[in-house]
């Protein structure tokens, strides 16, 4: 098949420009396979269009098509979830290049390249992935606009004429900017019509729904922000902000793991944002003021949020679980900004456990751990309160145990391995030996994974947790008191509670392995300390009003409009557009206002407008005598109006030294009425 | 004033007779004579360029020779040579077809470099030098040269410098059927030729050429002149804008233009009228002739007069 259209010169540049930009926009999560197709397709189309090579034919075209199918179902081994349909709609992107026929076919990778910048969307929404998908947007705007720049006035060589496109795609974008921001503030947000899933081992890191020794190392690695938190009021002090995240109950020897809603005996185990309390909700019993404070989490794939206990969602969408945990509808895939109050002074089911719990929470695998269960039981035996047991093992830990981020590896018995041998490890070791030993001796405990601490911002007023500050500690049941925290790291290294992470490792350069690049590696010195801190408080800003904007958006127009339906919604959006364009509309017409020297060129443009009106508009460059001719040809009837009022206007303006525009006012205004009639206006 | 227009018109209406259906380019022709330039005439062969020329030396009256200009012309033969006399016993000039008020310079694209560049000089001096003498030339003195396409085989396109000197450069183009079936129905333009009268002298030639430079140009228009100038210099597909020289020209012929049309003034449209015949072969570019030709249109109807 032989093209039969030719694609200007300049419209193929910006075409595979807006390409490489657009897929660039994806790097990160397409095979590589993928991008080396799209670097032949460029190949391929810039030789087909010096003549070099030939369009691939129908059969190679079929065979490639099978190609890319096959290849991404043999990079991710199905085709339901994002990735990989990302990697085949640019798979079809990448082979439409090789088929430009038509202008057709030119505009159809226009507009594919629009959709696949915008999908960019779906993965992250931080200011610093928008912004490269507003350059992209840019740049496929300028394809879009050398396509219809005419194919004569072609000039190769000339540096201005290939950045033209550009030039006006820049202008019609920021153009398009204030029409942009209304339709932000006012068009309201439609749900989510479905969740598109996504891989869990995205390389997405955090807290996860399992925990065994070794985890929390990756995570103690990565200096990623994991949420923001902005307090109403003053921000509590570093030692009790647990941010509780997951209950884990049940271990196998290794892994623990969540429980699954077995031993509760209620209806409803998620009690959401707006329900009435469920009967359970008295189980926990809450003193003093709460603490308002807003989170800002980034994505994290799961559905699972962070609060300091114990807590109660106060956005919608947004449960209490029946362990006290809070639970998002769906898994939280962008950033996600959900109202909470805590109170930090609380009784969590001291009335009892019912028995299958109390089960459950007790409950230690058969054949690990023996010399633990021994020497528990022999300690609960001489320690018969509880809580002389807990200090006793506390007093152990202080004693004996070295904090360490790099602990030995430990091999079947890993509680006995840690407890009688190593004595060497962090968090996840303590709280996990310590809820073993509680088990084994008798006394209910679960192990409670989140974060601990955050830094506070210095100009932001705002805590900044991060992914290092991931955090394991436990909790105890006991008689008549509920669920108490114990956090056994604080017994060994109580620093590590009291001050934030990085205060306390910030010295030792080698505890964080992540990338020479990564402004947080330099914290110590202290203009690029404040680099990072200033840009992480732009990025809150983005989070808070750009991404977190659908939280408020109700509210603001409830104010504005009083009542939210579509009529009133439509008045807004129609006014707010015309308010935003106004500007531009006011600049058009200063222009053309200031384009008028005098008095008497504005009286004859009042003139040419009449005769606009009338449907017989002049032609720009056309001179007044012309334009007579003009008219007086379509409408005999005006002749000798038009020719005086021309010839007046000419002579004026051309002839004599001197004029007098009042003249022409004069003449135009006996000219009028009659034209009213004469033209039937 | 009307006086230039009725001649004129008459001039128009007498030169009609014989080149049919071509009013506007005779009114151009003439509007360059006026204004005391050559002209140059493009077209294919057999579209009227020689027979113009012709009824144009009739009709202004002025004396008329025409030289065919061929691959093996020499300068000499254009402005002549000296020949000893042996009655005399000295060399005596014998002047050449150049010593004439209105010279037809046929095919001026066929003849090589040197031949043209003679043919040039004594355009731009009014004088011309042959050994070591300088003889003036008659006044008024005009060249018309006529050229074929420059695609056509076995010619010399002319540099841009000596196209310079051409104040204007016109296309006649095929006739409109109605005139073409008159031209075919009536006698041999030849024979109409013989017949044709002056209808204006010497003396009155040199009247309308001085009253040219009168007629006004107000502020207004030289601002319009001016836009229109800037606005060829911004064109990317040319390799330039319009010169000052060309700018000056274009004004002594829209001057001539409003005198011709009864005026003491100058208008938009006199300008818009001349623009491309004076600066169509003055710009270059990548494109075709016609091509700037449609750039040169697309100026005017870009740059409003007001």
């Amino acid at each position: 098949m032989q093209a039969d259209w030719q694609i200007p010169r300049i419209s193929l540049l910006w075409l595979l420009v807006s390409m490489v930009v657009v897929i660039g926009l994806h790097v990160e999560h397409l095979p590589i396979w993928l991008l080396s197709a799209a670097l032949l397709a460029v190949v391929w189309q810039i030789q087909n269009y010096r003549g070099a090579w030939g369009q691939p034919g129908k059969h190679l075209k079929v065979l490639l098509t099978g190609l890319c199918f096959g290849g991404v179902l043999s990079s991710y081994s199905t085709m339901l979830g994002l990735d990989p349909m990302v990697a085949l709609l640019v798979s079809g992107f990448v082979l439409k290049l090789l088929e430009i026929n038509h202008r057709r076919d030119a505009l159809v990778i226009v507009y594919l390249a629009y959709f696949v910048a915008i999908v960019q969307c779906l993965f992250e929404q931080t200011m610093m992935t928008a912004l490269p998908v507003f350059i992209a947007i840019m740049i496929v705007t300028a394809a879009l606009v050398g396509l219809h720049q005419s194919n004569q006035d072609r000039r190769a060589g000339n540096r201005k004429y290939w950045f033209r496109p550009l030039q006006t795609s820049v202008v019609l974008v920021i153009q398009a900017l204030p029409l942009m921001l209304v339709l932000f503030i006012v068009m309201p947000r439609i749900g989510a019509l479905w969740s598109v899933p996504r891989h869990q081992d995205s390389g997405i890191t955090g807290v996860s729904d399992s925990m065994s020794p070794g985890d929390f190392s990756n995570l103690s690695a990565s200096r990623e922000v994991a949420f923001r938190v902005e307090f109403e009021g003053d921000i509590p002090p570093q030692p009790s902000l647990y941010w509780r995240g997951l209950v884990f109950s049940e271990f196998d020897g290794r892994r623990w793991t969540q429980s699954g809603p077995w031993g509760y005996r209620d209806k409803n185990l998620l009690q959401w944002h707006g329900d009435q309390p469920a009967e359970w909700d008295s189980q926990v019993s809450r003193h003093g003021q709460p603490l308002a404070y807003t989170v800002m989490l980034e994505p994290t794939n799961s559905p699972w949020l962070f609060a300091l206990p114990t807590a109660r969602p106060d956005s919608s969408g947004v449960a209490l679980t029946r362990d006290f945990r809070l639970y998002n509808k769906l898994p939280v895939n962008s950033e996600k900004q959900y109202r909470v109050r805590s109170w930090l002074d609380y009784d969590l089911e001291s009335a009892g456990l019912t028995p299958l719990r109390r089960r459950l929470e007790l409950a230690l695998p058969d054949g690990f751990n023996p010399e633990t269960r021994r020497v528990a039981k022999r300690w609960r035996a001489e320690n018969p309160d509880p809580v002389a047991l807990i200090n006793r093992l506390l007093k152990q830990y202080n004693s004996e145990f070295i904090y360490t981020l790099k602990p030995p590896l430990l091999g079947k018995h890993t509680v006995d391995e840690f407890l009688w041998g190593t004595k060497r490890g962090f968090c996840e070791f303590f709280a996990s030996s310590f809820v073993f030993f509680m088990r084994a001796a008798g006394i209910p405990a679960r192990v409670v994974v989140g974060y601990q601490g955050g830094e506070r911002h210095p100009n932001g007023d705002y805590l900044l947790v991060h992914q290092y500050d991931a955090h394991a500690w436990a909790e105890v049941w006991l008689k008549g008191r509920g669920w108490l925290r114990v956090d056994p790291t604080a017994a060994v290294a109580p620093e590590r509670v009291e001050m934030s992470f990085t205060d306390l490792f910030g010295k030792n350069k080698d505890f964080l392995s992540d990338s020479l690049l990564s402004l947080e590696r330099y914290q110590h010195i202290s203009w690029l300390n404040k680099l990072r801190l200033n840009l992480d408080a732009l990025d809150y800003a983005w989070t808070k009003w750009v991404l977190g904007y659908d939280h408020v958006q109700t509210d603001l127009l409830m104010r504005l409009l009083g009542r939210i339906d579509p009529m009133r919604i439509g008045m807004l959006l129609v006014i707010a557009g015309a308010i935003a364009l106004a500007p531009m509309a006011i600049m058009l017409f200063r222009a053309r206002e200031k384009h008028y020297r005098d008095e008497l060129d504005q009286q004859y443009v009042r003139f040419c407008l009449r005769m606009e009106r009338a449907g017989l508009a002049r032609l720009s460059g056309e001179g007044p005598r012309d334009y007579a001719k003009r008219i007086v040809s379509m409408r005999p009837e005006l002749q000798g109006d038009v020719t005086a009022i021309t010839d007046l206007y000419e002579a004026q303006r051309y002839k004599n030294e001197q004029f007098n525009a009042g003249l022409l006012r004069q003449k135009m205004r006996r000219f009028y009425p009659g034209l009213r009639r004469k033209v039937r206006l | 004033m009307s006086a230039v227009k009725k001649i004129s018109d008459a001039l128009v209406a007498r030169i009609g007779d014989i080149l049919i259906g071509k009013d506007q380019e005779i009114r151009l022709a003439l509007a360059c004579l006026f204004a005391r330039g050559h002209l140059l005439i493009e077209d294919l062969p057999g579209m009227g360029k020689t027979t113009l020329a012709q009824a144009l030396a009739g009709a202004l009256g002025l004396s008329y020779t025409r030289i065919q200009f061929t691959s093996d012309l020499l300068p000499a033969d254009i402005v002549g040579v000296s020949v000893y006399d042996r009655d005399n016993g000295s060399f005596e000039f014998h002047p050449g077809p150049i010593f004439s008020q209105l010279v037809l310079a046929d095919e001026i694209n066929r003849t090589t470099p040197k031949t043209q560049s003679a043919l040039l000089e004594s355009m731009s001096e009014g004088q011309v030098s042959v050994e070591g003498e300088t003889r003036q030339l008659p006044q008024p003195f005009f060249v018309i040269a006529t050229q074929n396409p420059v695609t056509q085989a076995g010619t010399f396109p002319l540099p841009e410098s000596q196209l310079d000197r051409f104040l204007m450069r016109i296309k006649l183009g095929y006739p409109d059927p109605a005139a073409e079936r008159k031209l075919l129905a009536g006698d041999d333009p030849r024979t109409r030729l013989k017949k044709l009268k002056a209808c204006i002298n010497e003396k009155t030639l040199q009247q309308i050429q001085q009253q040219i430079t009168r007629v006004k140009a107000s502020d207004s228009l030289i601002d319009y002149l001016q836009r229109l100038l800037q606005q060829t210099r911004s064109i990317a597909e040319l390799n330039d804008g319009v010169s000052p020289r060309g700018g000056m020209a274009l004004l002594q012929c829209a001057r001539a233009w409003a005198l011709m049309d009864g005026r003491q003034y100058v208008i938009p449209e006199d300008i818009q009228a001349c623009l491309i015949p004076v600066c169509g072969h003055r710009l270059t570019g990548a494109g075709s002739d016609q091509e700037i030709i449609s750039l040169m249109q697309q100026v005017l109807n870009t740059v409003d007069i007001i």
